[in-house]
């Protein structure tokens, strides 16, 4: 016993060291403070508090080059607004002839960025309504521009939004133009890549990229952004697409919580489908 | 303390290690607090500097690898916590960190060596090692480059961390007692 006193005593640094590590890897196995509920809601609730007391506090950096990025979305408004006055007139003659069914209009609740937490791979933003504004885990978040991402966590008065730009997000979407369905990821660059395109599928550098109505989580129809490469991979089925996001993430600053959540239903029997079928291939 | 004319008396806490303890957890949540609101300012590049490792390395230099090791386990899991990371990652990266640091301890002579240039040394070996760990368990399930994802974050986050890191030694410096 003596002896094995004298061991621990010993070597009580690597001891430590290893135990330390192993809850680590403990912690780290839980996955992200998503899971841990409650707790999450009390820290972005007071994290959100210290974010807003301090945000009259200008940045310049970030004002100068939201600036920059206003002037060029001015310009490019201005051409795109006379093209879209046409496109109206001509769309809703086009919608009464073929007897579309409109697209449903979601409420839109106006939020400011109180906070953004920049860890390389995992982005996330804090907005400044919560609850009780109607914000619900699970609804999307866009600006004038395009998609931003998706409410993860909420407080009262704090919601946390999980970027575009964050290696867990995954969204469908297609190719506006050729209707052609993908996933849109984040692999730590500055753009996004579209997944799972064949070669033989028709998209071309600046196709513009939207949500699908595919996607369980996220509307349909809201712009993500624009392809600016398109690559030929060896060994591979499937292209490597580049898609620049719409929205520019460095100068966020209002956004817009969109007053939708996934239907409960369909992503039910969808995860019992799954489910399902997991069972069918162990068997 | 002294040089700026602030009735405290250092002794106190060099003789009470309970209560230098609770000092240094009073540090780690006003550090995190500062890493959350304010260091968006100073940001380049979405690079900022680790100040809780800086804290890490300070503890392990003055209290020994072992207290160290708890010090750095203990600021990781709050970091992870405030910046709504994953539970662990910055636990694990910065108990390596402060293991590693636990090695340039020497009995007595903690002022010395963080109030030199040596500190610097120090906290960017143990940046680098920090910044290798926490970037390879982030980067390993996607399809980047990691030599080239760490070469951008990860040399520039110890640089940044090892230039914040002039201001304790300075401090340090300034209050030897030679």
């Amino acid at each position: 016993m003596q002896r094995f006193i004298a061991f621990v005593v010993r070597f009580k640094n690597y001891i430590t060291l290893g135990a330390l590590v192993v809850i680590c890897f403990a912690f780290m196995s839980f996955g992200s403070l998503s899971q841990l509920g409650g707790f999450r809601a009390v820290i972005v609730g007071s994290v959100g508090w210290m974010q807003s007391m301090f945000s009259w506090i200008p940045n310049p950096v970030a004002l100068k080059s939201e600036n920059l990025a206003l002037r060029e979305l001015n310009m490019q408004l201005s051409v795109e607004s006379a093209k879209s006055r046409q496109s109206m007139v001509e769309n809703a003659t086009l919608r009464k002839m073929l007897d579309l069914p409109k697209y449903s209009d979601y409420g839109l609740i106006a939020a400011d960025v109180v906070g953004k937490t920049t860890t390389q791979l995992r982005n996330y933003a804090t907005i400044n309504k919560g609850k009780k504004d109607g914000v619900e885990e699970g609804m999307s978040v866009v600006t004038d521009a395009g998609l931003v991402g998706l409410v993860i966590g909420v407080s009262d008065h704090y919601a946390v939004i999980q970027l575009m730009l964050n290696r867990d997000t995954r969204v469908a979407s297609k190719i506006q133009r050729s209707r052609v369905d993908g996933i849109i990821a984040w692999e730590g660059e500055n753009f996004l890549t579209l997944k799972n395109i064949p070669k033989s599928y028709d998209v071309q550098a600046g196709d513009a990229v939207i949500t699908s109505s595919f996607s369980s989580r996220f509307p349909s129809n809201i712009v993500i952004g624009r392809v600016t490469q398109v690559t030929e991979e060896n060994n591979s089925l499937f292209r490597r697409i580049v898609v620049d996001p719409a929205v520019n993430f460095a100068t966020l600053e209002q956004v817009f919580v969109v007053e939708f959540v996934a239907d409960a239903e369909r992503l039910l029997l969808e995860q019992q489908s799954e489910e399902g079928s997991k069972q069918r291939t162990h068997r | 303390m002294s040089a700026l004319n602030i009735p405290f008396d250092k002794s106190m806490f060099q003789a009470n290690p309970p209560l230098r303890f609770v000092a240094y957890g009073v540090i780690a949540m006003l550090l995190s607090v500062i890493h959350v609101v304010f260091l968006r300012f100073v940001a380049v590049s979405s690079v900022t500097p680790d100040l809780l490792l800086i804290l890490t390395v300070y503890i392990a230099l003055v209290e020994g690898q072992f207290v160290g090791m708890f010090a750095g386990f203990a600021s990781g899991i709050l970091f992870d916590v405030v910046s709504t990371d994953v539970l662990g990652s910055n636990a694990l990266a910065k108990t390596v960190a402060a293991f590693l640091a636990g090695y340039f301890f020497k009995q007595g002579f903690s002022v010395q060596t963080i109030g030199s240039y040596r500190f610097l040394l120090i906290v960017t070996l143990c940046g680098g090692v920090h910044n290798l760990l926490y970037f390879f368990f982030y980067v390993k399930p996607l399809q980047i480059s990691f030599p080239m994802f760490f070469m951008t974050y990860g040399v520039a986050t110890t640089l940044y961390t090892t230039v914040a890191a002039v201001f304790p030694m300075l401090i340090v410096n300034r209050s030897k007692e030679w």
